[in-house]
């Protein structure tokens, strides 16, 4: 891709400076072997008397104008960034040009031919420099006078992120290679046009000569060649601006056969999109000429949206993209991109040329652009990992770049794990830490640790395919998650009182099945809480509901019994069963059928725990570790915890797995009760 | 006027001229990233000028005071400076140099000159207005399909027919 002085900003450098004299002298050959040293031979087009300037501009313009298309065309050169262009201003160039035409008639120069005239020793041209000397300073001494005019009538339509540039095409509202075609055949008939005047004037005339019918072939094949090359292949990139994409207000509406086409060929080649780093780009450089649309309810966009987007609701859109036509680009998105594609199309339909769509939609923006370093494979580079880590601060807010660069504050803190009463009430006012306490609610509304929502373990299960008490699927937990404002960046606290810390750790399952692996239980629990005499209140929390995005894939724990029996059979797998010992002997029974799977070992639950002062909480880890490397071989044996319904196993669960470094636990969710229940399984006593 | 070398040579095919010139155009475009241009050379010139008459007033002055105290150094002089050595090697090269005023036979001296002059002054005005003149606007502009760039080059003419008949008399043969 060709870097030019103007791209890389150094139109100032000796390199520039120096390829300018050489351009120029080129330029300079070419108008005086045009023989543009005379001006009676530039001022005879005025009379009909020498077609010249005609023919020499034009041909110039075609040739120029195509050579571009060309190197555009084969990727050679960015036009959005390398070049530069003079924005539109109607009423200034139709008065300027008008007075530069008096001018020019009257000398028969203008500056660069004058300057090839005074080359040729033409003093007629040396008098006019002298005059556009005097007519330049003559502008800057009135310039202030005159300033309305030098910027009036600025063409209303937009490109490249430059207010004001109208390219033809977009004026016309008919498409580039129409327009390549057009100019090129209009040049074409006004070279025989010309020819025909001279030979009418007895003039020597190229008039149907060979060399004229070839030069016209040449010029009409490259255009028509050019004619057929997709539109899109004159973008730089794709979500680079096809120069069709801006109309220059709403156009009544009905079926438009150029716009289906249009729009077809848009959608086909995916120049109605926007990718995700390249709105995170332009929203971090910031952009003036982009403006990001989210179309989603209100709520949902309360609770996280793209920074610097504005919510507009999508029977709004119309309304609001006809008052923005000055912008460059206008992105719509969701969640996903069905809504956004069928706006986007109605939006074009109505003649809205800058109006585009979010690949992916947000879930794409969020994974592509800001999900963590670390969470990514490939390994990125250096650089983009740079580029990742300043898209999450710039989106996310200071505190939530958290996990490339490891939040200060938690610091230390092993999650999921257990959190420290002192370290929570340091950090209580924390919008991003959620506290669910998991206590009745007779006990929560009499006082309950500030901002903290009451939720039973109990609303994280149902009857799941005929299986009472079982943890209810990704998609509902993620729901009663978002009607509690909760996020996937919060850090979640559980609180349990009493010996209840099966509680908090069933709670905890339902946050490890979404994937949300940022929580910790808070160590000894409510009891420890107000012993230390730390605040409590009864107000209840303030929310705005969230959309938390379901993950797939994140339960790698849950396990059937078909699996289950499998590791009965095959003895591949030490099965836990943490109910208490009446139970797994079969003296005592509350299912179908009294014992234990086959094979399983007992360590119930309660024996994990002990009072400590006032409150009870985990034996010292280091005791523990040394019961349960009694009873698993090591740290990477697989186990498969289990009780009567799953919600004692939680807790060993959470103790073998992040506190004690087991590797490979299960859960065996319906337990004891699913199992006596088969009565194909088989039971021991 | 009087021709400085015998035998002038005849001006080249005004189309291959033109290739000439587009393909120049083009260069530009893919080096420079801009179009040609050579009344924005001048206008720096004439800032430089009038600095050096009136510096303290240049300098306060808006649209001139905004090029600073080089004016000069800007890619568009050296542009303009190339077209001048360019026009002359060219002109040496071909034996076309002429010295004095171009008329018509009988078109008076006086004439020519307060046209020339005058042109100047409105050319020179309204280049700086536009931005550009037939090569940086005109030209450039319009093979960038820009569509003020086109409309200009459209007025030009327009300007050009309507006042032609005015000013035919100093191109009387």
């Amino acid at each position: 891709m060709i870097s030019t002085f103007f791209g890389a900003d150094s139109l100032g450098s000796l390199a520039a400076l120096a390829a300018s004299l050489v351009i120029g002298i080129f330029f300079g050959i070419s108008l005086e072997k045009a023989g543009f040293g005379s001006s009676k031979r530039l001022a005879g087009i005025f009379y009909f008397r020498d077609m010249a300037v005609l023919k020499v501009m034009f041909t110039a313009l075609v040739v120029a104008m195509m050579g571009l298309s060309i190197a555009i065309w084969a990727g050679l050169i960015d036009p959005a960034t390398q070049i530069y262009y003079m924005t539109t201003y109607y009423g200034t160039y139709i008065f300027a040009g008008l007075i530069f035409g008096v001018g020019f008639v009257m000398s028969g120069w203008c500056p660069g031919t004058a300057a090839v005239g005074m080359a040729s020793g033409k003093m007629d041209a040396v008098v006019f420099m002298a005059g556009a000397v005097i007519g330049s300073i003559l502008f800057n001494e009135i310039y202030p006078l005159i300033k309305p005019i030098v910027t009036w009538g600025q063409s209303g339509l937009a490109a490249y992120g430059q207010p004001g540039l109208a390219f033809l095409n977009e004026s016309l509202g008919i498409p580039r290679r129409v327009v390549v075609l057009g100019i090129t055949l209009i040049a074409v008939a006004c070279f025989w046009g010309s020819e025909f005047i001279e030979a009418g004037k007895g003039m020597k005339s190229y008039f149907k000569s060979p060399f004229l019918a070839r030069f016209s072939l040449v010029l009409i094949l490259t255009a028509g060649i050019l004619f057929l090359i997709p539109e899109k292949k004159f973008s730089a990139s794709e979500s680079r601006l096809s120069t069709a994409a801006f109309a220059p207000s709403v156009v009544p509406s009905g079926p438009d056969p150029v716009s289906d086409r249009a729009l077809l060929t848009d959608v086909a080649s995916a120049a109605d999109h926007v990718a995700p780093e390249e709105l995170a780009a332009a929203l971090y450089n910031r952009d003036p000429g982009v403006l990001v649309v989210d179309i989603r309810p209100l709520d949902e966009y309360n609770a996280f949206h793209i920074r610097g987007a504005v919510q507009v609701n999508m029977p709004d859109l119309p309304a609001f993209v006809s008052a923005r036509t000055d912008k460059t680009r206008i992105v719509l998105y969701s969640n996903g991109m069905v809504h956004p594609s069928q706006s986007r199309d109605q939006l074009y339909r109505s003649g809205f040329r800058n109006v585009f769509i979010l690949t992916d939609g947000l879930d794409g923006f969020i994974d592509r652009c800001l999900k963590p370093v670390s969470l990514r494979s490939p390994p990125l580079s250096a650089e983009a990992a740079r580029q990742i880590n300043a898209w999450r601060v710039f989106f996310y807010g200071h505190d939530q770049a958290a996990s490339a660069a490891p939040d200060s504050v938690f610091q230390g803190l092993k999650l999921p794990g257990m959190i420290d009463t002192g370290r929570l009430a340091d950090n209580l006012t924390r919008p991003d830490i959620k506290i669910i306490d998991s206590r009745s609610q007779p006990d929560y509304n009499t006082r309950h640790i500030p901002g903290s929502f009451s939720l039973s373990p109990e609303h994280f299960r149902g009857n799941v395919d005929g299986v009472p008490s079982m943890l209810m699927p990704a998609e509902i937990l993620a729901a009663k998650l978002s009607l509690m404002g909760i996020q996937p960046k919060d850090l979640i606290v559980l609180v349990y009182d009493g010996d209840k810390m099966r509680d908090a750790t069933l709670i905890a399952m339902g946050l490890e099945r979404i994937g949300h692996t940022r929580y910790a239980v808070l160590d000894g629990g409510f009891d420890k809480w107000t012993a230390e005499g730390k605040p409590t209140g009864n107000a209840l929390p303030q929310v705005q509901r969230s959309a938390y995005l379901v993950k797939h894939g994140t339960d790698m724990f849950s396990v059937s019994y078909v699996k289950v029996l499998a590791d009965v059979q095959n003895k591949s797998t030490l099965i836990l069963d943490v109910r208490p010992e009446d139970y797994f002997t079969g003296k005592k029974s509350d299912e179908a059928r009294a014992g234990h799977i086959p094979g399983a070992i007992n360590r119930v639950f309660s024996a994990d725990l002990a009072k400590i002062d006032a409150f009870i909480g985990f034996k010292p880890l280091k005791e523990l570790t040394d019961i349960y490397a009694k009873l698993i071989p090591s740290l990477d044996t697989p186990v498969v915890v289990h009780c009567r319904t799953g919600h004692q196993a939680s807790q060993t669960f959470f103790l073998l797995k992040h506190l004690l470094g087991y590797r490979n636990v299960f859960w065996y969710d319906a337990g004891w009760t699913e199992w006596a229940a088969r009565t194909e399984l088989p039971v021991d006593k | 006027m009087k021709l400085l070398f015998k035998e002038p040579k005849p001006f080249s095919n005004p189309y291959i001229a033109g290739i000439f010139l587009g393909l120049t155009l083009l260069a530009s475009f893919l080096i420079l990233g801009a179009g040609l241009g050579a009344s924005g050379g001048l206008a720096r010139i004439s800032a430089f000028l009038e600095g050096l008459m009136f510096p303290a007033h240049v300098a306060a002055t808006e649209y001139f005071g905004a090029w600073g105290k080089n004016p000069l150094n800007y890619y568009l002089v050296f542009m303009l400076i190339g077209v001048f050595i360019g026009g002359l090697f060219s002109a040496i090269f071909s034996r076309r140099i002429s010295i004095g005023v171009e008329r018509g036979n009988t078109g008076p001296l006086h004439l020519r000159l307060f046209f020339a002059a005058s042109g100047g002054v409105l050319s020179g005005f309204a280049a700086r207005l536009a931005g550009g003149c037939t090569s940086g606007q005109a030209l450039s502009g319009s093979a960038l399909l820009l569509s003020g760039s086109i409309v200009f080059l459209v007025c030009v003419f327009a300007g050009g027919f309507a006042t032609a008949w005015l000013v035919r008399r100093q191109w009387n043969d």
